[in-house]
């Protein structure tokens, strides 16, 4: 590149002398509006460059100002986000919160209604094996609770009080196969003993095959047991067939067993005498 | 008319003060003449010394060099921007300087042909200039041009065996 200059040096320097003169010649040169030609060629040279320029920073400015706004819009959404999700949890924990309302509600005016006292008690466990319908509440011989007190629900009977501690009670519902409540059939008056089936289901025993049994009659509690008050909802007739000698009578629960939370604990008559002396606002 | 290649260019030299006297010379003339002599203004003194001296020098910066200082000069004298016979007398230096090398300079044909040549390429530059710097109409006229052509060939014989008096080779 120096040896190509340096033998053509005359020629640049010709080109250098031309350039200047020419420089020389616009600096005095005025065209329109009293402009300087050297400031028309100066304005024509670098206006492209200018544009060019002009062009880029616009076009980063743009990007850069997209680049914050999509950065802002993914912090507002994850603020958004988040606020949602609160607020979906608020939802649930109030739904949940009316659900449970509602459900103290039924219990509080079955106990307004009821002409017998209870005692409010809520579902701890469920018993671990497989064979036995057992739930622990969290009400015991502290609250006045003995063994054989019935516990019912606003739908119905759940089952008896099977053990009593200080603090919690064992209850065996009516689903399970030891168990044994007195039924009456609401419309036809026929008189049974409910135990516990198979599948959730009840079986009331010892009807005879000549009984008018039909499928989806309510049965209540006959009182007959000593346990349980009468007239309580005990559940409908599923299913009847004849057997050797009895129906074979398939009941389902008024109350569903297995969704149990609160439920109310019926306290004999003397029990509800010194229940009332010893707490006179239990109820 | 054309050198032959094979017998070597031969430079002149000439002492710097009869260049500046020439020069000098050449623009006083260019300024009082035109005064008193109508035809005078066909006449480019400044032009035909850068021509004379280019030739003889055979040195592109040499040329090149003079013409710019006598074409700006010219331009300090006279009334319109500075510059324009300065690009054209710069051009016109260059373009002796590189044309030297190739032509029997003592040949009164060569030297009328190129003074010709390079009168018409300064005229050329000048109008060529003016209409595109300065906006003027188009200023050529062939006859015009070829008034300055024949009358700049007739003087730069005489002004060119005048210096050939102070010539002598390098």
């Amino acid at each position: 590149m120096q040896a190509f200059v340096a033998s053509h040096r005359p020629f640049f320097l010709l080109v250098g002398v031309l350039v200047a003169q020419l420089l020389l010649l616009s600096v005095q040169i005025t065209r329109t509006n009293n402009v300087r030609l050297i400031r028309v060629w100066a304005v024509v040279l670098c206006e492209p460059f200018q544009r060019s320029l002009r062009g880029a920073l616009n076009a980063s400015t743009q990007a850069w100002r997209t680049y914050r706004g999509l950065w802002h819009a993914e912090q507002e959404n994850q603020e958004l986000h988040l606020q949602l999700v609160a607020a979906q949890s608020q939802v649930q924990r109030l739904s949940e919160q009316a659900t449970e309302n509602q459900r103290l509600r039924g219990l509080l005016d079955l106990r307004n209604q009821a002409s017998f006292q209870t005692v409010a008690a809520e579902v701890m466990a469920s018993s671990p094996g497989e064979n036995s319908n057992s739930i622990y509440i969290d009400k015991g011989s502290d609250s006045g609770l003995t063994a054989d007190l019935p516990v019912i629900t606003p739908q119905g009977i759940v089952g008896k009080i099977l053990a009593v501690f200080p603090h919690t009670s064992h209850v065996l519902l009516i689903s399970d196969p030891s168990s044994g409540v007195g039924v009456l059939l609401a419309e036809s008056r026929i008189q049974g003993v409910l135990k516990g089936g198979e599948r959730n289901l009840c079986e009331v025993l010892y009807v005879m095959n000549e009984e008018p049994v039909k499928a989806g009659e309510t049965l209540v509690t006959s009182g007959l047991d000593q346990i349980y008050p009468k007239g309580l909802p005990v559940g409908t007739v599923a299913q009847t067939s004849e057997g050797n000698i009895y129906k074979k009578i398939l009941v389902n629960p008024a109350v569903d067993l297995s969704r149990l939370e609160s439920v109310l604990v019926v306290l004999k008559p003397s029990d509800a005498q010194q229940q009332a002396l010893n707490v006179p606002d239990h109820r | 008319m054309a050198a032959s290649t094979d017998r070597p260019v031969e430079v002149y030299r000439v002492h710097p003060a009869v260049l500046g006297v020439a020069a000098l010379a050449s623009l006083i003339l260019q300024s009082f003449l035109p005064l008193k002599l109508p035809l005078a203004r066909l006449m480019d003194f400044p032009l035909l010394v850068t021509i004379y001296f280019a030739l003889v020098r055979r040195n592109k910066v040499f040329g090149m060099g003079l013409g710019t200082a006598l074409g700006l000069l010219q331009d300090a004298l006279a009334h319109g921007f500075i510059g324009t016979y300065g690009i054209a007398k710069t051009l016109v230096g260059y373009l002796a300087a590189s044309a030297s090398a190739r032509f029997e300079l003592e040949s009164i044909l060569a030297r009328s042909v190129l003074t010709g040549v390079f009168v018409l390429i300064h005229s050329l530059c000048l109008a060529g200039l003016q209409h595109a710097l300065l906006e003027f109409p188009p200023p050529f006229q062939p006859l015009d041009v070829a008034s300055t052509i024949l009358v700049n060939v007739a003087l730069g014989l005489v002004i060119f065996l005048i210096l050939d008096r102070f010539k002598h080779p390098a």
